[in-house]
């Protein structure tokens, strides 16, 4: 299976997460979020400009920018 | 006069609920030194009155955003006497979120599980009892625009301002490799009397070891500072 970062990801992708390669604000934030290692996370969409994300996961959805996905790594189903 | 504290993730229905609950009885402010509103409203319930507080809308409870910030402090310095935590009940998993981070501050919880009718219209299934079993708090399914579930949710509330002392504290685990040093933590934090006597031992163990800057602040005050942070290593 490949490993992508998130927002290396496209439209409909399903992916695991397995590393959040941030730390401090941002990890806390994105993990408060509900982006924990393990998280099934599927692309909705791409804004118009690309950026930022939208994702869907445990019910619910969720937009990040890019710069901010980037540091998230998943294994691709 | 009791105090309940009402909190929940954004767009849960929790300012309609709020409103449910006080009527037209609510003043507007801000919180001290911030422009976050602050809401307070009453509503008689058997003749005793209860001040409501509406908590701004949160996912977590950290110190890096001020509405958590504040969201959080009153909780730990105000200790209201019941904590309404509204969950949105087609999204549990999301909002159980923030419950176990109010079960982990040992607030007196009362759940009230919104969007009832679209939990039924959606076809989910939720066992209320069995939720109020594993959460150790009392669960009432709500419907804030038409008000179902307000009446016995006061009940309920009234209910849990009275037996405060007598909930069974349920800990969530973070197994082994967490628990370890939480315990090594909580430990050191129980050696000052007046720190653990102000906030839950095993909260501020928690927060050392995640290097909350607020609770940092605390222990570096703290006579015991050294033992506390040595216990981190």
């Amino acid at each position: 299976m490949a490993e992508k970062r998130l927002n290396e990801m496209r439209k409909g992708e399903k992916g695991r997460v397995t590393e959040i390669a941030a730390s401090g604000y941002l990890r806390q934030r994105v993990m408060d979020m509900g982006i924990v290692r393990g998280a099934k996370i599927e692309v909705v969409r791409n804004a118009p400009l690309g950026d930022p994300m939208e994702f869907l996961l445990k019910g619910y959805n969720l937009t990040l920018r890019k710069e901010d996905a980037a540091n998230i790594l998943l294994e691709v189903e | 006069m009791i105090t309940v504290a009402i909190i929940g993730n954004p767009n849960v229905g929790k300012t309609e609920l709020f409103n449910r609950l006080t009527g037209m009885k609510q003043h507007v402010g801000n919180w001290p030194g911030v422009t976050v509103e602050k809401k307070t409203g009453t509503f008689t319930y058997r003749g005793e009155e209860i001040r409501v507080v509406d908590l701004p809308g949160t996912y977590s409870l950290t110190a890096q955003a001020a509405d958590e910030l504040i969201a959080r402090n009153y909780i730990v310095d105000e200790k209201p006497d019941v904590v309404v935590d509204i969950v949105d009940g087609t999204n549990l998993e999301r909002n159980l979120y923030l419950t176990l981070l109010l079960l982990e501050l040992e607030a007196n919880v009362v759940i009230a599980l919104n969007r009832w009718d679209m939990v039924k219209e959606r076809g989910i299934v939720i066992e209320v009892d069995k939720l109020s079993e594993l959460l150790g708090v009392p669960v009432v399914p709500t419907v804030a625009p038409t008000g179902e579930g307000a009446e016995v949710l006061k009940e309920v509330v009234m209910k849990a301002a009275k037996e405060k002392e007598v909930r069974r504290k349920i800990v969530m685990g973070y197994g082994e490799d967490v628990e370890r040093p939480i315990g090594v933590v909580e430990d050191a934090v129980r050696k000052d009397a007046s720190l653990s006597g102000r906030y839950p031992p095993r909260w501020l163990a928690i927060k050392v070891l995640e290097r909350d800057g607020q609770v940092l602040k605390l222990v570096e005050e703290s006579p015991h500072r050294a033992e506390i942070m040595a216990a981190v290593k």
